[in-house]
């Protein structure tokens, strides 16, 4: 016990912190610039001077540790002058330019100036000058405000790992700037902007809109782009959200936030909302009412279902709605038109890996605490650069390298390209030898006794793999596969992340296999990227072929009896279509009808003229969303719903958190909820939810995962997978051994032939962001991402445009070269309307975990000639 | 852009040390010695070399005030006309040198062969005046001797 004494009162502390800390331990508040409590202690402003009794000079109080008798003074005459000098020094080049600057009423400086003043400076020298730079798109810099606290550069150096910024020059010259010198290029993830104490750093989208005063509500929600699930703070005047700002120490992220988080809200405001909703008549959609669209999706339902049966009718839930959203979706599915047929875009990556997974382990096993990355003293990342995908899981990561604890890369990785100690780049589409023969070392170095289980049994009997036949199919050096393995081996509660890359291909349930093997290996745990933010809501809701709410599986009769029972209505007993079995279906006729809600399928679903083959082909399309997308130009109906902030509802991020979204501001459209319950309602299922809270009343009573949960509960971020309910008692279904012959792996694309692999950019996030005017002032135009290999042979230079083709189709566009990019490869993006990669990638089906398999695509690469930049020809 | 002896020297450097940040201004002292200046360019090179991120570069370069960061002339002068050296006659031979060279503080002579730079103080007080001509220190010199001492510096 450490005894201090602050102002004359007296406390106890267990450990030595520091004097501030102890200090507001006391409720003493003392004044602070360069201390943030995101980041380190640096000792820079000298606001923090108290006096400390035996000790003759003033000490920094952010910087000093308690010791036990302490005695402290933070507000003697001798140190309210110091901070009026250290203030009036601040001054000297401080613009005091209060009245024009937006962070006025919330800025340390005005407000310590308040009270220790000094009224005016004695300094005549003249202040520095520097115009408010606006080369950047989201971002206004005004560096005559700076106070070179340095907050924003450690932020960047040392919690966001971009290192964009840097003070320089010195002395009174100093001030923050990019190595460019104009404009940033970096992540954009304003997390620099949360802690600038001043005006200096500030966000583009609100200028000279903001002032704190201006702000009549603050409503704390979920970020709607990725299944992190960031807490965000929505500030709101009148019907408008005047700017999105993270709150320090709240939610899963604990206030840092991604670029998309931060600047993308502005899409719920977007030109491509839709208004009303629509009815296709003779060939053309048209403006029709409510009560019209409902009663025509209604009749139209009826006929397929009467002619063909409800199993000719599917659906495609999205993971950016709600839970409640996702649940009546799959209840009109199964009870209303009797399909079991219900899938979502979950279906290409997170759902076949967390099925399987949990097959082997458990349920549950995937739901890890996100923060437990950064504590892990090793992480294996696979399968896509976490860092794009899911941003602020990244920032756990390079938290993680901050630590100097290995970090492995396998794959193009280019966000962790500082921070990983083995950077394995095998050749495209060949890590299952790497992955086998890592599980092969693995497996001989550990002790038979972390195999002893069923799965055990399984491990030891995989092929083992020498490194050196795994080195003549990826190319990876034998000697750096077993350093790898070794690394590996020493690590004892390392994280592995895993992303959608390896999962899409004809091996993908191999590389799970093998993932799972590494899990059981290393005593892991296992992190899926996720997209989406309700990825995991989605199948915990049932938005799947062949399991009910709570993860219980359709195909046992008890589990499908009592959900009958509860709805009160029988529902198919037979597993449904997958999604790429449903467009299949679709296509050859099949499935006659489908009712989609919120997915632009038409573009995130691969092969675009297939897909579109297949919506043509179908009688009746129906689609809720809230933007006119390439989905709904093809759709016979069109529903206009709610968007994010606009709606109440919950999501479940991808480690199992279920999280509030709150209504923020008002909409157009309905609920998607409640539009399916007032369809259902007229095919004959009665569904009367007054609101929101009576859908997630109805989920606490009849997942048995969800028992009892209400909104309260979500609130503070501590709604844990298994939640209050009943996990699924776990069957062991062992997976089946099928490894590629390993040997015949190195495939040699022939000249000019490169794989071709899908981007998956910082600043978009599918087809939303696109909508979002300040994600596309970052980032407009779609590129092709290449390596120097490709680069030489084709004589490429960055911004000449290729022709990337397939036997799907072809694309144009510009390329960017990457030096650390593997050869022979090229990654498009999938975001950017008329430019998605999904477009020409003609998929075939790896039936083991019914996902597209892109490995088999021959692509080639073509420069067009005389094509410049503006495309002029 | 750097030679390749230059290169070597920085690969030495970085085997000195265990953390790539305590190469950097031994790194930057090379490029400077190479080129007479640190461009944009040698910090991204020495970043590249590193595997420091840019902006850290741009920081450490600007800090130090004898990081030149502009293109300097074959040879830099570095002129004291701090108090001692003033009083020493040091403004004098400022004139002197752009009177005979052409030069003027933070210029270049226009044949490239010379730049000037102004220092407070380069620690030579008691042989004020003094100056630095690359990294030679000449102290005691006047209106007599400091043709003489330049004419060296070709
Ligand atoms: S926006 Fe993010 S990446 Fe860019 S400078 Fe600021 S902290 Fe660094
Ligand atoms: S820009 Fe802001 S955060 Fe950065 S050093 Fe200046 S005052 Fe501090
Ligand atoms: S990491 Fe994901 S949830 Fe967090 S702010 Fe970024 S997009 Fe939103
Ligand atoms: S807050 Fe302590 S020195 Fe700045
Ligand atoms: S004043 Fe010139 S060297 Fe000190």
């Amino acid at each position: 016990m450490i005894t201090v004494t602050i102002n004359g009162k007296q406390i106890k502390i267990e450990k030595a912190v520091t004097v501030l800390d102890a200090a507001r331990i006391a409720g003493i508040k003392i004044p602070t610039l360069c201390h943030h409590d995101l980041l380190e202690s640096f000792g820079g402003c000298r606001l923090c001077l108290v006096e400390v009794e035996k000790l003759p000079r003033l000490q920094t109080a952010c910087t000093m540790y308690i010791t036990d008798g302490m005695v402290v003074q933070t507000e003697t005459e001798r140190v309210v002058e110091a901070r009026k000098a250290m203030l009036e020094f601040l001054l000297i080049n401080h613009a005091l330019d209060c009245p024009y600057c937006d962070k006025a009423g919330e800025c340390d400086l005005q407000d310590l100036v308040m009270k220790y003043g000094p009224s005016s400076g004695r300094f005549a020298e003249g202040k520095r000058k520097h115009p408010e730079s606006y080369d950047d798109p989201i971002i206004v810099r005004n560096m005559e405000r700076c106070i070179s606290c340095t907050r924003c550069v450690r932020m960047c150096d040392k919690v966001q790992g971009a290192s964009a910024i840097s003070m320089v020059n010195r002395t009174s010259k100093t001030f923050v700037e990019p190595f460019s010198g104009g404009r940033y290029n970096c992540e954009y993830c304003g997390n620099c902007l949360t802690v600038c104490p001043v005006g200096a750093i500030m966000s583009r989208l609100h200028k000279h809109t903001y002032r704190p005063w201006y702000i009549e509500k603050n409503v704390d929600t979920i970020c709607s782009f990725c299944g992190v699930g960031c807490t965000v703070t929505a500030q709101v005047r009148g019907n408008s959200i005047i700017r999105v700002i993270p709150e320090i120490g709240k939610g899963v992220n604990k206030g840092l936030l991604c670029n998309r988080g931060r600047f993308g809200y502005d899409y719920i405001n977007s030109g491509g909302r839709l208004t009303s909703p629509l009815i296709r008549k003779n060939g053309v959609l048209e403006a029709a009412t409510w009560s019209e669209a409902i009663a025509y999706v209604a009749g139209r339902l009826q006929d397929v279902k009467d002619k063909s049966g409800g199993s000719a009718i599917a659906g495609i839930a999205s993971a950016r709605c709600t839970n409640e959203d996702n649940y009546v979706f799959q209840k009109f599915m199964r009870a209303a038109i009797g399909s079991n047929s219900i899938d979502s875009a979950a279906a290409f990556a997170f759902a076949p890996a967390q099925k399987y997974f949990e097959s082997i382990f458990g349920q549950g096993v995937t739901a890890n605490p996100i923060s437990g990355i950064a504590k892990a003293d090793g992480v294996f990342v696979i399968g896509g650069d976490p860092t794009s995908v899911n941003p602020v899981l990244g920032l756990q990561i390079r938290a993680a390298a901050q630590k100097k604890v290995p970090v492995i890369t396998v794959g193009y990785t280019p966000g962790l390209r500082n921070f990983s100690t083995h950077s394995i780049l095998p050749a495209p589409f060949a890590e299952t030898s790497l992955l086998a023969a890592i599980v092969s070392e693995l497996s001989r170095i550990k002790s038979p006794d972390v195999i002893k289980s069923a799965f055990g049994e399984i491990i030891r009997s995989i092929q083992p793999v020498s490194s050196e036949d795994a080195q003549n199919a990826c190319g990876i050096p034998a000697d750096e596969i077993r350093g790898c393995a070794d690394a590996l081996a020493g690590m004892t509660n390392p994280a592995i992340i895993i992303g959608r890359d390896i999962i899409l291909r004809s091996d993908g349930h191999t590389n799970l296999l093998l993932l799972a093997a590494l899990m059981q290996l290393i005593n892991g745990r296992i992190y899926l990227a996720s997209e989406q933010p309700n990825e995991r809501g989605i199948i915990d809701m049932g938005c799947v072929p062949d399991s009910l709410p709570g993860g219980r599986p359709i195909a046992v009769d008890s589990f499908r009896k009592r959900y009958e029972e509860f709805i009160g209505s029988p529902i198919p007993s037979s597993q449904g279509l997958g999604l790429m079995e449903i467009i299949a279906a679709a296509h050859s006729g099949q499935v006659k009808a489908l009712y989609v809600m919120g997915e632009n399928i038409a573009f995130n679903v691969p092969d675009h003229s297939y897909v579109k083959e297949a919506l043509e082909a179908l009688d009746f399309l129906v689609l809720q969303d809230s933007f006119m997308t390439e989905t709904a130009r093809m759709a016979d109906v069109v529903l206009p719903t709610l968007s994010w902030a606009e709606k109440e509802g919950s999501f479940t991020n991808l480690e199992g958190r279920m999280q509030h979204l709150q209504k923020v501001v008002d909409g157009q459209g309905i609920d998607d909820w409640s539009a399916l319950a007032e369809i259902s309602t007229l095919l004959g299922v009665e569904m009367h939810y007054k609101g929101v809270k009576d859908v997630m009343a109805e989920i606490a009573r009849v997942s048995p995962l969800h028992k009892g949960i209400t909104y309260e509960d979500m609130e503070g971020g501590q709604c844990m997978w298994p939640y209050k309910g009943e996990p699924l008692r776990h069957d062991l279904v062992l997976p089946g051994i099928d490894m590629p012959d390993v040997k015949s792996m190195l495939r040699k694309p022939g000249k000019d032939m490169v794989y071709i692999g899908v981007d998956k950019p910082l600043f978009h996030s599918g087809s939303l962001s696109r909508n979002s005017q300040a994600l596309s002032s970052i980032s407009s135009k779609p590129f092709a991402r290449i390596g120097g290999g490709l680069a030489g042979r084709l004589s490429l230079a960055d911004g000449d445009y290729v022709t990337i083709s397939t036997s799907a189709g072809s694309l144009d566009m510009p390329v960017m070269l990457f030096a650390d990019m593997p050869e022979n490869l090229v990654l498009v993006p999938n975001n950017f309307e008329g430019a998605g990669v999904y477009k020409i990638l003609a998929w075939k089906m790896n039936e083991n975990i019914k996902t597209p398999a892109f490995d088999s695509i021959e692509a080639s690469l073509k420069k067009i000639e005389r094509i410049t930049a503006e495309g002029s020809a | 852009m750097l030679s390749d002896k230059a290169l070597n020297e920085i690969h030495l450097i970085k085997s000195k040390y265990q953390d790539s940040r305590s190469c950097l201004l031994p790194s930057l002292y090379v490029v400077q010695k190479e080129n007479g200046w640190i461009s944009p360019a040698a910090m991204e090179t020495v970043g590249e070399l590193l595997s420091v991120p840019d902006a850290t570069v741009k920081g450490v370069a600007t800090f130090y005030s004898m990081f030149r960061r502009e293109a300097m002339g074959r040879h830099l002068i570095q002129l004291c006309t701090n108090v001692a050296c003033m009083i020493m006659g040091a403004e004098r031979l400022v004139d002197i040198l752009r009177d005979k060279y052409g030069l003027q503080p933070n210029g270049t002579s226009a044949d490239g062969r010379f730049s000037l730079v102004i220092m407070e103080c380069i620690g030579a007080c008691d042989a004020a005046p003094a100056m630095l001509v690359d990294a030679d220190l000449h102290g005691n010199i006047n209106e007599n001797t400091i043709m003489a001492t330049l004419d060296k510096y070709a």
